[in-house]
Formats: C-alpha cells, structure tokens, sequence
C-alpha cells in the first residue's frame, strides 16, 4: 500500500517517546532506504510531507527535554516585563502638562509657518500664553505634591493626532500628503478638537484626583479650555452658537438639518469624553478629506512617573 | 517615551475618595439642583418675554440645558432631590431676563459665570466622586454658554476677548462648608 517500513516507523515512534532528543534520527532512519524515485508521487509526497508534520507536531507535545532537534518555525518575541503602574495624581498632573505643551506646540508651529492672520491670528496668539500659563500651573502642582514636573509635549498624542494633522494641512512631500486647500480653515478646526480635548480631559481627571483641591484647581483650567473651544465654536458657526441636537425642543427651535455642524460655541449640555472628529487635508480623488478622531489621553498615554526613571 | 506597556493602573487604594454622595454632598448637590432650575425658569422667562432675535433657539437650547442638568441631578439624589429652584435667586436676577436680547445675553452671561464658580466651589467641597463628575461636565457645558452669550450679546471676539474667555469677577454661590 505504501513503501514506508511501518514497523520500523513504529519503532521510530517509540523510540521517539523514550528519547525525544533523538526522534529526528529517529524519523531518519525510520525513511531510510524507500525508494524515493517511486514513491514520491504528488499524493504520496503530500501523504508523506503529513506524516512527517505530524511527527513533529506529536514530538513537540511529547518532549520532555529543551533541545528537541525539532526545526522551530518563527521566533517568539521575549516579552517585556510589565510594569506597575499607578494612576496618581503627579501621573495625571504630568499628564495635564504634557497635553498644555501638546498645545502650545501647535501654536507655535501654526504661527511660525505664518498659516493665520489678522483676528485668527491674535485668537491663536492669546490661547498660546493661555497654554503657557496652564503648563506653568500644573508643572507647579506636580512639583508642590513631590513630582517631577513634565516639560515635553505628550509623545503618544504628538505622534498619533498633532503630527499627522499638522502633515495634512502643510503638506508632507516625503509621504505623497499635498497640502490642504484652505490651511487657516483646517487649523481652526484643528484647534476647536485640542481645545474641546484639552476641557474634557480635565473633566475626566475630576473623578480620578485623590485631592479634593486639585478638582477644583484642574476645573479652573478646564473651564478655560472649554472657553477656548467655544470662542472657536462662535468663529467657525457664527449662525447657530447652542446645537439643538439631542435637546427636547419644540420642531420651530431645532436646526433645519439631519447632521450637526462641525463646529458649535456649545455643541451639548454637558461635557463629553467622546472623541472629537476633525476634517483636515486636501480632498482625494474621491473628494474625501481625513477624518482625525482626537481623544482624551488613555490609560497608555499617560506621563506616569516610572517613565522618569526609564529616560 | 517607552514602549513598555503598563499592566496595571491601580489608584492608591488608601485614600480612595467614596462613590456615591455623602450627606454633605446631597446638601451640595441639592443645592446644585435648585440653582439650575433657577436658571432654567429665567431663560423660560427670557424667552416668554420675546428675547433672542435672529438666536432665539439659542435661548431655547440653553434652558433645556440647564433643565438636562437638574434633572441628572435629580437622577443622582433620588428623594433627596429639592426639585424646586431658588426663588430668592429667582427674584433678584429676574430683571435682567427681558424681552432686549442683548441685554438678556449679558444678564446670564454672568449668571453663567456664576454658575462655573460656584460649581468650581462645589468641587473642592464634595466627597463621592459620581456627584464630583457630574458637577464637572456640567461645569464644561457653563463654560461654553459664557463665550456663546458673549457672542449672543454682540461681543467681538477679538476686542471682547476677555468677555469669552474669562471667568469674571462674580460671588459664588455655594454654601461654605
């Protein structure tokens, strides 16, 4: 029926249960002197190719020792030791901090490429020392509860949100990015999302602060972020400044469309955690634009104090 | 920044605040809840009075807001909600709340601003951290309505800057501890 020596593949077999560190001989042997030329047809080859995965796979479960002989396919990464983390409030501070200089970096950048003027400009110049004050109060609060205050913009959100962004409006020759159409536009938008991020991870750091003062201290900066959203809310929608979306309001108070506008001084009663959508870049050969999702740091992207110690 | 994951994010268990409110906080939080009733009942009554022009459903929107937040509130006490706004606050600021949308707009622009700094008090006053979150989201929702009523009240938002981004000099209204 076949050409393999059963017996002697059992005796393989066995031996390969004794002594696993040999079954590879083993397998050898048991293979040795068939008459390839003949045996080896396309069935047989692929009959025979099972086999011998199947011994491995059997060896593998079996073996008792380290070095088996088997070939290994792939290589497992050696995985990090993972470390302890503590959500305290000098890792939420520093966090705080990291996101100010997330903004004041795009401030800066904005207006060293001179991409806004006139109002726009003296707006984005306000909020920029806005953001510099802000860095100053919470680096000062990490330091007063004995931390080391953070000084860099946030690396996470840098790489996934403020780089790309900022890649679309400008134009990234290297990626095949071409510049947006309307790059004062697109940084408006952009700043409205930081803005409207920057009040909301305030807000979420209220229930998480173990110092009852510091809610009060991290809402003092929350409620001006917040403004700052709004102000960009009432440039960018001057006609409609409350969204009556999701509000229980008679059919003559409601907005005379099906989708919300981008940009609201007030977009709903209550501060959200949601992520907020920002549509940058120029359009493609489809006439869509890149939707950004900007979100408020996760677990991941906070400056914990360990990071210090790991440079 | 490292790439080593993090596998835990415990908070300091020792001196972990309490969930849900303590009986000074329902006194804080109820008291929350009647003021923005009260400023329910004034931009109703703004509105009843003909303000808001070419913004009127701007108006509209603000009073549900402000009645979304009582009633949150009220979700949050159960029983212990007051469900009745301030009367006194009522009377004192009713005048401002007229058929003149300008004036109507500075009038809650402060009472807004109010709002913010006395649920800034609020914070550093409660205890349970469900009601602290509350407050908080409320708070970001007030913060806005300021910079929107700056605009509502024909403020530039370049020359009035002030107006739209800071919280001005008012009087909180929360009970001191």
């Amino acid at each position: 029926m076949n050409d393999f020596n059963r017996d002697e593949l059992r005796r393989a077999l066995r031996d390969t249960g004794d002594n696993s560190s040999n079954s590879l001989d083993a397998i050898v042997r048991a293979t040795s002197g068939m008459n390839f030329s003949r045996s080896l047809s396309r069935r047989r080859f692929f009959l025979g190719t099972g086999a011998t995965v199947s011994f491995a796979a059997l060896v593998a479960a079996c073996g008792g020792s380290e070095k088996t002989g088997i070939a290994r396919l792939g290589n497992a990464p050696t995985p990090n030791e993972l470390v302890e983390a503590d959500v305290t409030d000098i890792a939420l501070l520093r966090t705080a901090t990291s996101l100010e200089h997330n903004a004041i970096f795009v401030y800066e950048a904005v207006a060293e490429a001179g991409l806004l003027s006139g109002d726009a400009a003296e707006i984005a110049k306000r909020f920029l020392a806005d953001h510099k004050s802000h860095a100053e109060a919470t680096a000062s609060l990490t330091t007063e509860l004995g931390g080391k205050a953070y000084t860099d913009p946030n690396p996470r959100l840098q790489s996934i949100y403020i780089e790309p962004a900022l890649k679309l409006i400008v134009g990234d020759e290297a990626s095949g990015i071409p510049a947006t159409d309307d790059p004062a536009a697109d940084v408006l938008a952009l700043a409205y999302a930081l803005e409207t991020i920057a009040g909301a991870t305030y807000q979420a750091y209220v229930p998480l602060l173990d110092d009852k003062s510091l809610r009060a201290a991290a809402m003092g900066i929350g409620d001006q972020e917040a403004r700052h959203a709004a102000l960009l809310g009432v440039v960018l929608n001057p006609s409609r400044l409350v969204s009556s979306f999701g509000l229980p309001l008679s059919a003559e108070y409601q907005e005379d469309t099906d989708v919300p506008a981008v940009a609201y001084a007030s977009p709903s009663a209550f501060g959200t955690q949601a992520p907020v959508p920002v549509i940058l870049g120029a359009a493609n050969e489809s006439g869509i634009r890149t939707t950004v999702n900007l979100e408020t740091p996760s677990l991941n992207s906070m400056v914990y104090e360990y990071l210090d110690a790991e440079g | 920044m490292s790439k080593t994951p993090v596998s835990k994010t415990n908070r300091l268990t020792e001196s972990a605040p309490p969930r849900r409110p303590t009986a000074a906080d329902i006194e804080l939080l109820g008291f929350a809840q009647s003021a923005e009733l009260t400023a329910r009942d004034l931009y109703e009554a703004a509105l009843a009075a003909g303000a808001g022009g070419d913004h009127v459903a701007s108006i509209a929107a603000l009073a549900a807001h402000h009645d979304a937040y009582a009633q949150s509130l009220s979700a949050l006490l159960g029983t212990d909600a007051p469900q009745a706004r301030n009367d006194e606050l009522f009377a004192s600021l009713k005048s401002g709340f007229g058929s003149d949308t300008e004036s109507t707009a500075l009038a809650a622009h402060e009472l807004e601003n109010t709002l913010v700094v006395t649920h800034t008090d609020l914070l550093a006053q409660l205890d349970g951290t469900e009601g602290a979150a509350l407050v908080a989201s409320i708070l970001i929702g007030e913060s806005r309505h300021c910079a929107a009523l700056a605009a509502l009240a024909g403020k530039s938002p370049t020359s009035d800057i002030d107006l739209f981004l800071t919280t001005s000099d008012v009087e909180s209204l929360a009970p001191q501890a």
